[in-house]
């Protein structure tokens, strides 16, 4: 019976797909008279509107009186009506699908955008928005809907102004615990060799730790799969490393056999985990959370989860720093620009009544004052300025900063957050937001962290690793979309597969088998129709090159 | 084909279906309109099977084409029997096969042997309290969902400090902790074993309730020729419940290829994948995120003909042996 209500399932959801689809034809075609009617119709630009906005989180409304909303009022005549999320998101885009009731704004989905639910918005910034158009000037064309060439949301994140200044580092890396590095000395490795020493002589001392750690579970392979391409030299592109636009799988080649087998013998002198290749997601992490894993690959994001509870459990010094290790002679690529947040954003519903005003009023805030206000907040109140112009915030203030309910009244966080906005550094040099100010950052962490950094002569847990430039334009490669049901899709998912299967192995065997289980995994990879994929990757980055450079 | 409707004890909804065009001759409106509230009761779940079972086998024809869910019905590229030839020339698709059937076949025996026995030994007891609270307990684990059962079967097998190495370390019956979960060879008793800790309570239920319809003068006839409790059990209680035995592993036949998924999913690991894969988690990989529904699909039918063979062939081996039976 279960297969047969699967069954009926998938005929339910070809209807309402279909149904989808000639509801999309509809309003597509509604769409483009509506827009050019009204194009024209705006001549007031401080005439007091009130915007709809959508957005697609749950959220809190702010205060009434909450003074940025206020001053926006106060300025350009905006006032805002903001819906957040509530309840399922999918839920609420049919609805709002199905009827055609759009507000104002809406937060960026691949699911409107098919459904027709925006208005193109390249004539608009070309003819109303110099500052938005300045913006994205570098990334117009990645802006572009691939399949008709317009644009329709406007990305969030993503788009770079002057030095870029990480102080966080979310990225792939090296990790060690705090408490190591201060026990053992404030070490710097630069190779595995010397990376596992320090684990080594540690754990010698303390034999309850575990040594290394890594993840091969469910999607969450990274930990495993994705080191070679970073200590040979090369950015995070998922599957493929790519030298001068050429897109090459790498696991079987010997950048990732000198990894497994370093790997190898390290388990056979015990330092990795037993149990690294049995466990699931949540399991890693309560190990990461109990403060005893010294070390792991992993980006950081995935092991945060961890890193929060020890925090709340007041043990940073079993949280960790990040070091890229390289093979001999690599160069080091492990920081990356984080790329544009496509389809994430704004965008004018077909049903907004004046398009020209919104769009103005979208290119008013993105003036140097604006942001400053947005991002930074009130001169005076929320920030400060030395003499030679540096932007910084006092303990009280930084406390605010931290309290949800000052937030409310004081900040316009949610809203903001889909806006366009500037990231990097503004004219004067100051960095784009209190959290990317270098000294503002060093001055807000905590007394141990401080310390840490203090010995190592850095203010950022990203100058542990180099600053990156721009991206390439392809990147990242992990991005390219394998068409559902090719060849290349399938040699991906076998490769993965194997793996997923032949990597343990190679690592659990004892080292005098390693060459034998490796010989035999290559060989496996070699049956598959790895230049499907490799092919895929290659055309999909040439269209790239071509359609997303700039100019 | 008629004695078992009339006297048959489990009323399957689908033996009053095929009676009717069966004994046509007697078909007609006197009959149906003597037995209309029979009629009425049985139009919902006509309409039910109609629409859920029937319906959607109009999907099938997925199988034959290379299905794309935004193209029109008359637009699909149809492909004749390519679907089912990748299957069965994979060889990961062999060895997921084998591993379903060797894992519904552990838990089938298992699920029988432990629930029957645990029955009968629940049915021994006396003391109300006990039995109740010891009924209680067994069934619990049923209303788990398989992710946070598989966690706690997780880590009860971890090396570090598991409940399972713990014990056996002070036993001494090993000398160092194993891991479970990283050899294949476990992984089939592993999944045999959590799957009877999680449904044994819950299925000992329906044997319960078949033993307390027993007739109690049966047993008081035996205790009168001098059986014992164990003669009872052999002689009285087993034989009671025997039909409802045979119902069961009947039904359960027909879901020989359906080993599970979550279990598996859960549990498996990169180390014992060849052990662990089962058709579910075969189709969910390589059909539905690849968006091959069509391979899906034949997956699906596959499943389906399998089930309907195998519930025939043991519904006959019933009928010969003279026993209880389902069509």
């Amino acid at each position: 019976m279960r297969k047969k209500v699967k069954r009926s399932l998938i005929v339910l959801c070809i209807g309402m797909i279909s149904t989808a689809l000639l509801l999309s034809g509809c309003s597509g075609s509604g769409k483009t008279s509506g827009g050019g009617s009204t194009a024209e119709s705006s001549g007031d630009d401080t005439k007091p509107i009130t915007l709809s906005v959508f957005m697609d989180a749950p959220g809190q409304q702010p205060t009434a009186d909450n003074k940025i909303y206020k001053l926006i009022k106060e300025k350009t005549g905006v006032s805002l009506n903001m819906e957040f999320l509530v309840g399922d998101l999918q839920q609420k885009l049919g609805v709002m699908i199905a009827g055609g009731d759009y507000p104002d704004l809406i937060s960026g989905n691949d699911k409107l955008i098919n459904a027709g639910a925006y208005i193109p918005l390249e004539d608009l910034i070309e003819k109303y928005a110099p500052n938005l158009k300045k913006h994205y000037a570098e990334v117009w064309n990645q802006m572009k809907d691939p399949k008709d060439g317009h644009i329709y949301v406007l990305p969030s994140y993503g788009v770079y102004t002057g030095s870029v200044h990480d102080t966080t580092y979310q990225g792939p890396g090296f990790y060690l615990q705090k408490d190591v590095l201060k026990e053992m000395g404030y070490p710097t490795p630069k190779t595995l060799e010397e990376y596992f020493d320090i684990i080594a002589k540690y754990k010698a001392k303390h034999p309850d730790m575990i040594g290394f750690e890594t993840l091969n579970f469910d999607w969450r392979v990274f930990p495993l799969q994705n080191a070679p391409e970073h200590l040979s030299g090369h950015p995070n592109d998922g599957g493929v490393i790519v030298d001068n636009n050429k897109a090459q799988i790498f696991a079987d080649k010997d950048i990732a056999k000198t990894y497994y087998k370093k790997l190898n013998e390290v388990n056979a002198q015990g330092l990795l985990d037993k149990e690294a290749f049995v466990q699931n997601y949540d399991q890693y992490l309560a190990k990461i959370a109990s403060g005893r894993v010294i070390g792991m690959f992993d980006q950081h994001w995935n092991f945060q989860d961890g890193e929060n509870s020890l925090i709340s459990q007041g043990k940073i010094g079993s949280t960790y720093v990040g070091f890229p290790l390289m093979y001999p002679g690599a160069k080091e690529y492990y920081r990356d620009r984080g790329g544009l947040n496509l389809n994430r954003g704004f965008g004018i519903s077909v049903k907004a009544k004046d398009p020209v005003r919104i769009i103005k009023f979208m290119d008013a805030l993105m003036t140097e004052d604006w942001q400053k206000t947005l991002q930074w907040g009130i001169k005076g109140e929320d920030y400060e300025v030395k003499e030679d112009g540096t932007f910084y915030r006092t303990p009280e203030q930084r406390k605010n900063a931290d309290n949800n309910t000052w937030k409310l009244a004081n900040k316009a966080d949610s809203f903001f957050g889909y806006m366009p906005k500037m990231q990097g550094s503004y004219t004067d040099g100051n960095a784009t937001d209190p959290g990317t100010q270098p000294q503002e950052f060093y001055d807000s962490l905590k007394p141990y962290d401080q310390e840490i950094l203090k010995a190592y002569n850095h203010k950022t847990w990203a100058e542990f690793f180099k600053e990156p430039g721009p991206n390439p334009v392809y990147f990242p490669a992990y991005t390219i979309i394998l068409e559902d049901g090719s060849a290349a899709q399938l040699a991906s998912t076998k490769l993965n597969d194997l793996s997923v299967k032949y990597l343990p192995k190679a690592i659990m065997a004892s080292p005098s088998e390693f060459d034998s289980v490796w010989q035999d995994y290559v060989n496996q990879i070699h049956k598959l129709d790895i230049k499907a994929y490799e092919d895929r990757m290659n055309e999909q980055i040439q269209w790239r090159i071509k359609n997303w450079s700039s100019k | 084909m008629s004695e078992i409707v009339l006297t048959g004890e489990v009323k399957s909804k689908k033996k009053k279906k095929r009676v009717d065009p069966e004994i046509g001759v007697s078909l007609s409106w006197k009959t149906l309109k003597a037995q209309k509230q029979l009629i009425f009761m049985s139009v919902p779940i006509a309409i039910y099977l109609i629409i859920f079972s029937y319906v959607p086998v109009w999907g099938w024809l997925m199988a034959f084409q290379n299905y794309r869910p935004a193209l029109s019905f008359w637009k699909q590229d149809w492909v004749g029997l390519q679907q089912f030839r990748f299957l069965f020339q994979d060889d990961a698709f062999l060895g997921v096969l084998r591993n379903t059937i060797a894992m519904s076949f552990i838990n089938l025996v298992l699920g029988f042997v432990t629930a029957i026995a645990l029955a009968l030994l629940l049915n021994e007891i006396k003391v109300r309290f006990f039995k109740r609270t010891v009924q209680t307990i067994s069934y619990l684990p049923h209303f788990l969902s398989w992710v946070i059962a598989a966690g706690i079967v997780a880590t009860s097998l971890s090396v570090d400090d598991g409940i399972v190495n713990t014990v056996l370390m002070k036993l001494h019956l090993i000398d160092q902790p194993v891991m479970w979960l990283s050899k294949g060879h476990y992984f089939w008793g592993i999944v045999g074993l959590s799957n009877v800790w999680k449904e044994v309570g819950w299925n000992t239920i329906i044997y319960l309730a078949a033993i307390t319809s027993i007739d109690p003068s049966l047993y008081e006839a035996a205790s009168i020729d001098g059986a014992g409790r164990f003669h009872k059990m052999r002689y009285v209680t087993l034989p009671g419940i025997k039909s409802t035995f045979i119902i069961l592993l009947i039904m359960n036949i027909g879901h020989i290829l359906d080993a599970g998924f979550e279990v598996q999913y859960l549990l498996g690991n990169g180390l014992v994948v060849d052990w662990s894969q089962t058709i579910d988690i075969f189709v969910l990989k390589y059909g539905i995120s690849m968006g091959n529904y069509s391979l899906a699909t034949a997956a699906g039918i596959f499943k389906t003909i399998v089930s309907v063979i195998l519930v025939l062939i043991a519904n006959s081996i019933a009928k010969r042996l003279g026993e209880e039976r389902l069509v």
